[in-house]
C-alpha cells in the first residue's frame, strides 16, 4: 500500500483552490482594464459577473479532479496545504481590495 | 415584497452558513469519536447554505442591483458600491470556493482527530467566518449606501 500524506481529493482540491483563488483575482483585473474582455464575459452569460463565477466554479471543479489523478497526496501533507490555502486566499484578497482601494476615498468617508 | 424576500434569504443563509462554520470550527476543537459524523454533517451544511446564498444573492445581484447601484453612485456614499460592493462580489468567490472545499478537507480516509488534518479544516472554516464577517459588514453599508442616496434626493 503506497504511504500517502493526505487524502487524495483533499490534496487535488486543496491545490485547485490555491490556483483558483489567483485566478479568481487576475480574472478580475483582466476584465477590468480591458474592455473587449469586459464585453465578452457580459455577451457570454448575459453579465460578467455571472460568467466569472461560472469560470471560476468550472475550474475549481475540473482542476481539482485533474490534481486528485495526479498523486498530489504523496507530495503535500496537510501543514503545506494549510499554508497554501491560507496565502492564497489571503493574497488574493489583498490583490481584489486593493484593485479598488483607490475607490474609497477617505476623504471622503471622514465626512460622515 | 419579492425582491426584498430575496435579500433577506440571501443575507439569513449567508448568517446560517457562519454560524453553522463557528459551530463546526468548535467542534473540531474538541473532536472525537464521538462528534465527527457530526462534522462531516456540519462542513456539507456550510457547503450548501453558502453555495445557496451564492445563487441567490448571484440572482438579486445580477437583476435587481442595477437600481439600488444606480442610486448609491448618485449619493452621497458612492464608495459603497465602487469599494465594498466591487470587493464584496469578488471575494464572495473565495468563500465559495471554501465552503466547497471543506467537506472535502474533512472526509476521506485519514481521520480527524490526526493533528495535521484538524488543523486545515479549522483554517479553512476560520477564513469562512472571517471572510463571511466582511460580507455582511459591507452588505451593511451598501444597503446604508442606498440610505444616502435616498436621503439626498
Amino acid at each position: 500500500m503506497e504511504n500517502t500524506l493526505m487524502d487524495k481529493y483533499a490534496a487535488g482540491f486543496g491545490i485547485s483552490l490555491v490556483v483558483t483563488s489567483f485566478l479568481n483575482a487576475v480574472i478580475l483585473i483582466i476584465k477590468e482594464k480591458n474592455d473587449a474582455v469586459m464585453g465578452a464575459m457580459k455577451t457570454a452569460l448575459g453579465h460578467h459577473w455571472t460568467t466569472h463565477g461560472a469560470i471560476i466554479i468550472v475550474m475549481f471543479l475540473a482542476l481539482g479532479f485533474i490534481f486528485s489523478g495526479m498523486k498530489l497526496e504523496t507530495k503535500f501533507d496537510y501543514r503545506q496545504m494549510l499554508k497554501y490555502t491560507v496565502w492564497a486566499v489571503i493574497i488574493s484578497c489583498v490583490i481584489i481590495a486593493g484593485f479598488f482601494l483607490p475607490n474609497l476615498k477617505l476623504a471622503g468617508v471622514m465626512k460622515y | 415584497m419579492f425582491i426584498q424576500g430575496v435579500m433577506m434569504t440571501h443575507v439569513a443563509l449567508g448568517v446560517l452558513g457562519i454560524l453553522f462554520a463557528v459551530a463546526l470550527f468548535v467542534d473540531v476543537l474538541n473532536v472525537n469519536e464521538g462528534n465527527i459524523e457530526r462534522i462531516k454533517k456540519l462542513s456539507l451544511v456550510v457547503a450548501v447554505l453558502i453555495f445557496l446564498a451564492y445563487l441567490i444573492g448571484g440572482y438579486w445581484y445580477v437583476v435587481y442591483y442595477g437600481h439600488d447601484r444606480d442610486i448609491i453612485k448618485a449619493g452621497q456614499w458612492p464608495w459603497a458600491h465602487n469599494f465594498f460592493m466591487e470587493v464584496k462580489e469578488h471575494i464572495f468567490f473565495a468563500v465559495l470556493l471554501l465552503a466547497i472545499y471543506l467537506p472535502i478537507a474533512v472526509y476521506g480516509k485519514i481521520p480527524l482527530t490526526e493533528k495535521p488534518k484538524r488543523s486545515l479544516v479549522l483554517g479553512i472554516a476560520a477564513l469562512i467566518v472571517i471572510l463571511g464577517f466582511f460580507m455582511e459588514g459591507a452588505g451593511g453599508i451598501i444597503s446604508k449606501g442606498v440610505t444616502m442616496g435616498l436621503m439626498g434626493r
